[in-house]
């Protein structure tokens, strides 16, 4: 088996560079990585240095310079805005550090956000929502609106929401940064949960607590992955690296 | 396909304050848009009307009394004579009220003795057999008033009119099947219908523009008269100028209050139905214009103050077009509900109108047509905001927090 073969992710001398009238910002500067499928990684690297810039193009939030994007085996850098929304909405799941429930709707309708878009039918939505809610612990709140839930709560409610669509590939941008010690946990523990059932999770944190329990690290410096030895696929240990949040 | 109406109703629901304001507003709006294009549309009618008298050569001279001495029946038999007498003048009378002008009376006729059954409102005119030529008006049915039923004004009595003469609409009013002729109808006395004569308009009291009533009596009792006097084509001014100066130096306790002719009359007439319908056409825009306004600002609003919400849409799977519509289902639950206020007052203003100014029953095909136009341009007005929503970049999710 080859790597290629297997790969959910694979980004090939990406580049991004945000321009104002005054600056050029090289977000990403020829950044390669490859993620298999099923794979457990955490992201970390200093603030700034280009992580969350990573996240948004793995996830087709964002687009980006040069380069080519492998995103389970379909090369994803020239698409259309329909189709990259179309991708986002089957093979991905966000987590997101905010959580970004929508206010207005209760539990329930938030996890069906990403089934309506998708055109399912009522039934299977609704099987869905209740098996995801079932497996973060929530499914005696449906009813209840996301401000009457604690944040841990609410950060539960954004995983049902991105596990309902059953995606291939779960990216999260440092979702235990606003929760206590013990809540992150909670989190790491599902989303470990949800990789062993199959799911590739590609994590951005801040906690080297966090980031030791994963399959494997990335550090991002600068744009770039600082290691390209951590492309292997042995837990390597964090590299000191002045101004790393850790 | 799944529109999310339902949970943007729930979404509606708990925050509805700014959407009640504006679906009020839409209601106001529809209400009063429904009702002006109503009375537009009969203004507008009523200028594509014809007269149905000549206008061209009609003058009339008002005559009223300076004194309570002023000898009213002898005063108006002395004017008929001379003008009847005046060269250049082709038939002249006396009457109750000047066509086209809202000057004259109105009465109720019923079908039944004892004023019971139906009550037909009509506008009034009184003058004598020389009425008709005068107004240039045809006999369709029936005859004419002869000389010996002319009633001469008696002051203090109302003279009683056993036989009249109706327009062939009051006619039809009167008597949806069959002929009027020959039929009575009751107001105060009996009345015996013996001509039926083209239409035309009367004063023009808020009754329907043709339905209007003759009878063979002089007036007076507002202490004047007003002579009617049709010259031959093209004398008009000059006869309106000598006439004027004989009868105004005529009568010891009478002066010619004014003249006018029927020509400018109708002017008039139309010059005020068209200046209302204008009014209205610029009120009525101005509240369309303001409701867009409203909606706009109201989707804007939201727009502005959910960017976060609508990246994380888009971060889901929403496409461009699934979050246009969805600000555009939004403003059309606004819209409808409005609407469906705004139909319920249309129809309560439609109805009162009809009660108090004699304005025909509301028709449903102009609130049909103006839901459909106010729900368009309000979904106009939502449009670049929903627009610009589409535009918000997904990646506001992860950047904004
Ligand atoms: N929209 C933007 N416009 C201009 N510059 C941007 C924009 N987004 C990010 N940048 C810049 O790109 C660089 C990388 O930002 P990015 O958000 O990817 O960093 P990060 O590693 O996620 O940092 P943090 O740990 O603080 O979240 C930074 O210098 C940032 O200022
Ligand atoms: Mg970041």
């Amino acid at each position: 088996m080859t790597l290629s073969e297997a790969a959910m992710l694979r980004m090939q001398d990406i580049s991004k560079i945000y321009r104002t009238d005054l600056i050029e910002t090289h977000a990403l500067r020829e950044l390669s990585l490859e993620v298999r499928a099923g794979e457990f990684v955490a992201v970390s690297g200093p603030s700034g240095s280009g992580k969350t810039t990573f996240l948004n193009i793995a996830g087709l939030l964002e687009t980006f310079d040069t380069g080519t994007y492998e995103l389970d085996g379909r090369d994803v850098s020239r698409l259309s805005d329909d189709a990259r929304s179309r991708i986002r909405n089957e093979k991905i799941g966000f987590i997101f550090q905010g959580f970004n429930l929508i206010p207005d709707l209760d539990i329930f309708d938030n996890v069906d956000v990403p089934l309506r878009y998708r055109r399912m039918k009522a039934p299977e939505r609704r099987k869905r929502i209740e098996s995801s809610l079932e497996l973060v612990g929530l499914a005696a709140r449906m009813k209840h609106l996301p401000s009457q839930l604690s944040g841990g709560q609410q950060q539960r409610v954004a995983i049902a929401r991105a596990i309902a669509g059953d995606p291939a590939l779960i990216l999260a941008d440092e979702p235990t940064g606003n929760l206590d010690s013990l809540m992150a946990r909670q989190i790491m523990d599902l989303l470990e949960k949800i990789n062993a059932m199959g799911t590739t999770v590609v994590l951005v944190t801040h906690d080297p607590e966090l980031a030791r329990r994963a399959e494997r690290n990335i550090h991002i410096v600068d744009g770039v992955v600082l290691d390209p030895a951590s492309q292997s696929h042995l837990p390597q240990p964090a590299p000191q690296v002045s101004g790393a949040a850790d | 396909m799944s529109l999310n109406i339902r949970p943007l109703l729930s979404a509606l629901k708990r925050n509805p304050t700014g959407a009640l304001l504006v679906a009020l507003q839409v209601a106001i709006t529809l209400a009063v848009l429904v009702n002006a294009a109503w009375i537009v549309h009969q203004r507008i009618e009523k200028i594509e009307q014809p007269a149905g008298i000549n206008t061209r050569d009609t003058f009339v001279l008002v005559v009223s009394g300076s004194s309570n001495k002023f000898d009213i029946a002898a005063a108006e038999s002395e004017d008929l004579s001379y003008l009847r007498g005046l060269a250049g003048v082709a038939a002249a009378t006396v009457t109750n009220g000047i066509p086209l002008t809202g000057n004259g009376g109105d009465t109720g006729l019923y079908l039944h003795p004892g004023e019971r059954g139906r009550l037909v409102e009509a506008a009034d005119m009184s003058f004598d057999q020389q009425g008709l030529k005068t107004l240039g008006v045809s006999l369709l049915a029936g005859r004419n008033f002869r000389p010996d039923e002319i009633e001469p004004y008696t002051p203090g009595k109302q003279a009683p009119a056993a036989e009249v003469i109706v327009t062939q609409a009051l006619a039809r009013t009167l008597f949806p099947q069959g002929s009027a002729l020959g039929k009575t109808v009751y107001g105060g006395t009996p009345k015996t219908i013996i001509g039926i004569v083209s239409n035309f308009m009367g004063p023009q009291l808020g009754t329907p523009p043709y339905d209007t009533v003759i009878y063979p009596t002089l007036p007076g009792q507002y202490g004047g008269y007003y002579l009617l006097v049709r010259t031959q084509p093209g004398k008009r001014d000059a006869v309106l100028h000598e006439a004027k100066h004989h009868i105004g130096a005529a009568h010891r306790y009478g002066v010619v209050q004014y003249t006018q002719t029927l020509a400018s009359a109708k002017r008039q007439m139309h010059s005020a139905n068209r200046n209302v319908a204008i009014l209205l056409v610029i009120v009525t825009a101005l509240m369309v214009a303001v409701c867009c306004l409203g909606i706009f600002g109201l989707t804007t609003f939201n727009v502005g103050s959910r960017t976060r919400q609508i990246g994380t849409h888009r971060a889901l799977g929403a496409r461009q077009r699934d979050v246009v519509t969805h600000f555009l289902v939004e403003g059309a639950l606004v819209l409808a509900g409005g609407a469906l206020l705004g139909s319920i007052l249309a129809l309560l203003i439609g109805n009162w109108l009809t009660a108090h100014y004699a304005l025909p029953r509301l028709n449903l095909a102009y609130l049909l047509a103006g839901i459909l136009a106010l729900t368009g341009v309000g979904e106009l007005a939502a449009w670049q905001p929903a627009r610009r929503a589409a535009l918000i970049p997904p990646s506001v999710a992860t950047r904004t927090v």
